[in-house]
């Protein structure tokens, strides 16, 4: 039999507890406990002698030992390369400071102690080289940089060799010392030992030109070094475009006759004029735009408050100058590199008035309920960042590169060109290399550490909370006018732990709230691209032509998902690019008259069963004034409470929509495109935050496609079958029966078009009332149209996955029950799964009751398509039998079950529900479990658990245990979590997988192509074609063996042969992950013949 | 519990022995203190007096000493204004049966404080708690206030009075004869109790934000 581990460890602590001296006061009855407990102990020990062999106890130990070596181990390095970026970034800033002497004071100071130089890494030398490399005088004499290994002795009189053995000069060093050559005039002869030593070390001079990452002149500089040793020497041509390999796409990529890119709508010259707006844009880092409400009228106290603001802005402004540079003053007299002064060269990258600014917006958009100290510290933080980054560009010259290159791939785009197969990708990487700029138009990789980001925004937080002040009689004459602090910094404790806030005064509030101001404030990356985004041709390269976003969201401080990204060929990559540049490049505008109507119901009163949410004022009033709150009843507190917190909620969600309709108005009369990135699974996600595609009904039904397309023969029915999908009726009927209603009820459609807020208002009862209405409103203009056929339609028609999750389950497994059920085999109506599961588990209720099971007799009449449906649409994520029960008693209670059977009946429809799923998807269970336990097995031997998608995205799990402190990353997988998330994360990438494959291919097919996760969206000219490149692509995927590719994935990166794998852990991990789940016969397999993947 | 209610100046009407749950030892003795300060549930009764068993490492935090560092906190200040806080007896832990059920031993492991034993302490209400200004219906103010200034013991209590918006900290200070620089961890239990009461007579409490949040800060603990 099995011991567990705990056990074992158990054994030697309570031997010591027993040799406690006992205590002489020890009365009696815990003398008789102490003698039960030896009695017990006596029983654990002996079992453990007879029930395991004293060799394995032993072979145990060690592994338990082994793991937590190899965990302690990860956890250094995690540490270790947080602290080598700091250095690398402290650098870095330095040296675009100019300022190389700092930058090698300390470098030296780093390489002085043994412990800490174990932390530099070639580059932090060449950083400090480069440093040199610009300054105009002659670099010989004090750079004591070049102490790097092997280089020593090109570079007489220098602190030769003292890393000696533990750094080698890589190819950006070499690159470096030839640029210094060339700015010292070296000889001939210094250059070609130079060179001499950089083919000893493995390199060749092209490479030079290939891979490193030249800023500015540098690359002319070096180039110039090395004609001087060889003087005909010409720049290598620039390798030849790879082409990826992934099976899926192999015809994607090398078809012969490929289909020329869609043009947009635009000219050359107007993409031009729209590409310099959105630069102008984000060249101010913001942008102030009008807000919806400014519509107003403005009452005298709003006038007065407005001026009181601009006073008080301009008085904080000058304070927080003064303070920022007064305190800077104090750290520049500070000749230490510890604490505070750290920070100095960071607050040296900008103009001081820029600082100020980014401090100024954080005031200004503070919400009255405060923000925590670390969200603001972080906003802080990244915004002197993208600012850097921006100056940065400018000044190396990137910025003029993208843009020449911008301006050429205009060319693919513009309709007034040459037509081009090229995808934009492989477009711009064509341009930038006959430009011959290489790599170099990436910026060298310079991101500051969350730690760098955390500590800068603290700063300029505690100078913001020390300056802003203002009279405390400014709402009430009666008081002294002495001046108080606009924000302070409080504590907040919730349950335990305490979180740090920031909150306005009241003072404050009120007068932002009185005076109503007509603008808001945003970053230039929160509102939709102007021009069509930049490609994405690396991870790091793409979207926004200077905000710098990242290809893939992930939490802050975490690196792991970079690194995969950046270590994983370049070329596997190239099919999620492509499918985020095809989805980024789809033009948007704005549904106009639905906008109207909206935000006149948003500027009136608000709706909530609309979802507009009303101003605050609307919000509820307490019965009692809140002016003495010791003298309240406890009642009376409550109320208080309560209303405080509805008025909060109110509050911000009143801002968010505000925020999205006054974007959305913005952009109004404009054409417009949301670049897209993905979160650590590959979904993807448009990056401007508030106003896009994937948010709610409202925002939804303000949007169309830029492009028209005519509504073909089909259209018109198409428009229609979306409209009842948006009313969320009629969801078990097949598509014609929902045609036929809504012919039925055309009438009622052409009402709410005409008269949306004054007619009969049908649109308003349905499950996406803002949707609908704007559907209702196509319909009736194309019905109206002469033609319909022709009738130009920008409108997107939405296609559902019937229940994506199981849809993939069944077809990993090959379940032919659940195949049916979710669509994916033929069938003449389309099948709902929870109906289906609903009705096998309204069969074992009658059986049950028949055998006379009370709670199965009680529930007659109750199970239905609605009580099972969340349940059944969560089991794939991983839902457990204790939050399955929770939903079931919800949807009950909804139901108006009587309420002294709820905790049973739930109890018993959750058993029953995971039956009937069982029953239907055989496989699935088999699956998860798989991969649950593939996943355990994984986090317990201290790795995380990682995969690669079928079109080769690398993908790792996030989750660790990190310890509650905030400045500092101690990492160890978080077991639980890895465990349960993996199966329903394997699920969003394989999802995810299939979105781009269709995204790629419709594409091919000149189809307009967005998707909302599983939800995808065309023009209804073209819908029947993308839902058949739907169903291909998902029959193409799994085609693959996709579950074998996974374990044999696993088997390679888990458990190498190499390694001595007698643990026991390890053989019951590479049992575990070899022992693929059986899945059905897959010789019934026959999707092709499927007509409704999709419904 | 079939007893009747005494004035709170009156003598202990009942006296309690018990134990806590090791789990939630901490939320136990913050509970208590609630309903200590608002005179509710047991303390509606009057001055209970309280014989339990807790571990040495909160009786250690219970009855810790302004400037010891990292020990001292609201929980002890708070305590000790509000009670006379009695250690009858030490038991080690050895002494009781402390297995759970995967095997493991269920003492909480501690690292800054000794916590070998468990401490039968006798808990009695100050006679005097609500004197000088401190009342029930204020006392969720008193221990926000306590709490606020307790979060950063090594921060300066001018800093904090004046984050309140107070008008001439400094004044108020010297009239209390509390040292002007003073860290706010080393300020006595009793002078947080003057401070707290000087300060209902200005208007920090009831025209500054501060009300606000102590309204919060009750939701906190009872919603």
């Amino acid at each position: 039999p099995e011991v567990t581990i705990n056990k074992v460890e158990l054994a030697p602590l309570q031997s010591t507890a027993v040799e406690h001296p006992v205590p002489k006061q020890s009365s009696s009855w815990t003398e008789k406990l102490k003698k039960e407990m030896y009695i017990r102990q006596m029983k654990v020990e002996k079992k453990l002698a007879n029930t395991c062999h004293k060799p394995r106890v032993e072979e145990m130990k060690q592994d338990v030992k082994a793991q937590k070596a190899q965990r302690v181990h990860e956890d250094r390095s995690s540490q270790r390369k947080i602290m080598q970026q700091t250095i690398q970034s402290n650098l870095e800033c330095l040296l675009y400071l100019r300022q190389p002497e700092e930058a090698e004071k300390l470098l030296l100071l780093y390489h002085s102690n043994p412990m800490k130089r174990k932390l530099l890494n070639v580059d932090a030398y060449n950083v400090v080289m480069r440093g040199w490399a610009r300054k105009v005088w002659s670099f010989w004499g004090p750079s004591a940089a070049v102490i790097l290994v092997g280089l020593g002795p090109l570079v007489p009189g220098f602190l030769i060799g003292k890393a000696r053995g533990v750094l080698r000069p890589n190819l950006d060093s070499y690159a470096v010392l030839l640029e210094c050559m060339t700015q010292s005039q070296s000889s001939t002869k210094a250059i070609w030992r130079c060179v001499q030593h950089l083919k000893k070390d493995g390199f060749h001079v092209d490479e030079l030109f290939q891979k490193c990452l030249f800023e500015g002149d540098e690359k002319e500089k070096v180039l110039k070094a090395i004609r001087i040793i060889q003087p005909d020497y010409q720049l290598p041509s620039p390798p030849k475009p790879e082409i990826c390999k992934a099976a899926l796409l192999k015809n994607f990529y090398s078809e012969k006759e490929m289909v020329s890119y869609p043009k947009l709508d635009f000219t050359v010259q107007e993409l031009r004029e729209r590409f310099q707006q959105q630069l102008e844009m984000e060249l101010n880092s913001t942008i102030t735009i009008e807000s919806v409400e400014s519509t107003k009228p403005l009452t005298p106290q709003a006038i007065k408050a407005r001026q009181q603001l601009v006073s008080f802005r301009s008085q904080w402004r000058d304070a927080i100058l003064q303070a920022l540079q007064k305190s800077k003053h104090n750290m520049s007299q500070v000749k230490t590199m510890s604490g505070h002064s750290v920070l100095y060269p960071y607050l040296c990258l900008l103009p001081d008035e820029e600082y100020v600014d980014i401090m100024m917006q954080t005031l200004n958009s503070l919400s009255p309920q405060g923000e925590s100290l670390a969200v603001l510290a972080r906003e802080l933080g990244s915004k002197v960042y993208n600012r850097y980054l921006t100056q940065r560009k400018l000044h190396s010259g990137q910025l003029k590169k993208v843009q020449e290159i911008y301006e050429k791939y205009i060319h693919l785009l513009a309709k007034d060109t040459q037509p081009s197969e090229y995808l934009p990708r492989e477009y711009w990487e064509k341009l930038v290399a006959e430009a011959g700029y290489g790599p170099s138009l990436n910026l060298k990789d310079c991101s500051w550490p969350y730690v760098l980001l955390m500590r800068l925004g603290m700063y300029l937080l505690e100078i913001l909370v020390h300056a802003v002040k203002v009279p405390r009689n400014t709402l009430n004459p009666r008081l002294p006018p002495k001046l108080i602090p606009v924000l302070y910094h409080i504590y907040s404790f919730r349950s335990s732990w305490q979180v740090g806030l920031i909150k306005p005064h009241p003072i404050f509030s009120q007068i932002v709230s009185d005076a109503a101001e007509a603008v808001l404030t945003f970053n230039s990356s929160a509102i939709p691209m102007l021009c069509p985004p930049v490609p994405w041709t690396s991870p790091h390269f793409g979207a926004f032509v200077l905000s710098d976003t990242k290809l893939m969201r992930y939490v802050d401080g975490a690196i792991q998902h970079q690194q995969l990204l950046d270590q994983c060929p370049q070329v596997n990559l190239h099919p999620v690019l492509d499918a985020l540049n095809q989805l980024g490049n789809c033009a948007w505008k704005i549904n106009q008259p639905v906008l109207d109507i909206i935000i006149s119901i948003f500027n009136d009163k608000g709706n909530e069963k609309l979802d507009i949410p009303p101003p605050v004022s609307e919000a509820p009033k307490p019965s009692v004034s809140p002016s003495s709150s010791s003298a309240l009843h406890k009642s009376q507190k409550h109320e208080l409470l309560l209303c405080k917190k509805k008025a909060a909620e109110m509050h911000s969600l009143r801002m968010d929509a505000l925020y999205k309709l006054s974007i959305a108005n913005y952009v109004r009369d404009k054409v417009f495109w949301f670049p897209h990135n993905m979160d650590f699974r590959g979904r993807t996600y448009p990056c401007p935050p508030y106003f896009n595609h994937l948010g709610n009904d409202v925002t939804r039904a303000i949007l169309l496609f830029a492009e028209g397309r005519p509504l073909g023969p089909k259209g018109l029915d198409w428009l229609k079958i979306h409209l009842i999908n948006l009313t969320g009726l009629k969801k078990k009927n097949a598509l014609q029966e929902r045609l036929d209603y809504a012919n039925e009820i055309m009438e009622e459609i052409l009402d709410s078009a005409d008269h949306p807020l004054t007619g009969r208002k049908w649109w308003m009862n349905t499950d996406e009332p803002w949707q609908v209405l704007a559907c209702c409103m196509e319909i009736a203009k194309a019905s109206r149209s002469p033609n319909p056929a022709a009738f130009i339609s920008h409108f997107p028609v939405h296609q559902d996955g019937s229940c994506n999750g199981l849809q993939h389950y069944a077809a990993l497994g090959r379940d032919l029950i659940g195949a049916i059920s979710v669509n994916l085999m033929p069938c003449s109506v389309p099948q709902d799964v929870y109906s289906a599961v609903a009705q096998q588990v309204e069969e074992f209720r009658k059986k049950d009751a028949e055998e006379g099971l009370r709670i199965a007799q009680v529930l007659e009449g109750f199970i239905g398509r609605k009580v099972v449906k969340q349940t059944v649409m969560t089991v794939v994520y991983g839902v457990t039998r204790y939050g399955g029960r929770l939903q079931m008693e919800k949807r009950l209670k909804e139901i108006e079950f009587p309420e002294e059977y709820l905790w049973e009946a739930s109890h018993y429809l959750v058993k029953q529900v995971f039956n009937g799923i069982k029953e239907m998807f055989s496989a699935t269970r088999d699956i998860q479990n798989w991969l649950t336990e593939s996943a355990k097995l994984i986090a317990q031997s201290g790795r995380t658990v990682e995969w690669v998608t079928p079109l080769g995205l690398p993908i790792v799990q996030p989750y660790y245990r990190i310890k509650p402190t905030v400045l500092t990353c101690s990492m160890k997988p978080d077991t639980v979590k890895q465990k349960n998330a993996f199966p329903p994360n394997f699920i969003h990438s394989l999802d995810s997988t299939h979105m781009m494959l269709t995204a790629l291919h419709c594409f091919r097919q000149g189809l307009t192509f967005v998707s909302v996760h599983d939800c995808y969206w065309t023009h209804a000219l073209t819908v029947d074609i993308m839902n058949k490149i739907c169903r291909q692509q998902f029959v193409a995927l799994h085609s693959q063996k996709i579950l074998e590719d996974l374990s044999k994935f696993m088997l390679k990166n888990y458990c190498s042969p190499d390694r001595e794998s007698r643990a026991l852990w390890q053989k019951k991990l590479m049992e575990q992950l070899s022992n693929v789940p059986k899945t059905g016969r897959s010789t019934e397999w026959e999707l092709q013949s499927s007509e409704e993947v999709w419904k | 519990m079939g007893i009747a209610a005494v004035p709170w100046r009156a003598d202990v009407p009942v006296k309690i022995f018990g134990i806590f749950p090791q789990r939630k030892e901490r939320n136990t003795l913050w509970r208590l203190l609630f309903i200590l300060y608002e005179c509710s549930s047991i303390y509606r009764y009057g001055r209970v007096e309280l014989n339990i068993f807790i571990s040495e490492k909160e009786y250690k935090v219970l009855t810790a000493k302004p400037g010891e560092l990292r020990i001292y906190q609201a929980l002890s200040v708070l305590w000790q204004v509000g009670c006379d806080i009695q250690l009858l007896h030490m038991e080690p832990w050895s002494s009781f049966l402390t297995n759970l059920k995967n095997g493991r031993l269920a003492i909480p492991k501690s690292t800054r404080l000794p916590n070998d034993h468990l401490c039968l302490v006798r808990l009695t209400p100050q006679q005097n708690l609500f004197t000088g200004g401190l009342n029930p219906a204020n006392s969720a103010t008193f221990i926000f206030m306590v709490k606020q200034c307790l979060t950063k013991p090594r921060s300066k209590l001018t800093d904090r009075l004046n984050s309140w918006s107070l008008d001439n900290a400094d004044k108020l200070l010297k009239a209390l004869e509390i040292p002007e620089y003073i860290e706010t961890g080393n300020v006595y239990p009793e002078d947080y109790k003057r401070l707290f009461c000087a300060l209902q007579n200005s208007s920090v409490f009831t025209e500054s934000w501060f009300h606000d949040e102590v309204l919060e800060s009750i939701r906190n603990i009872n919603l």
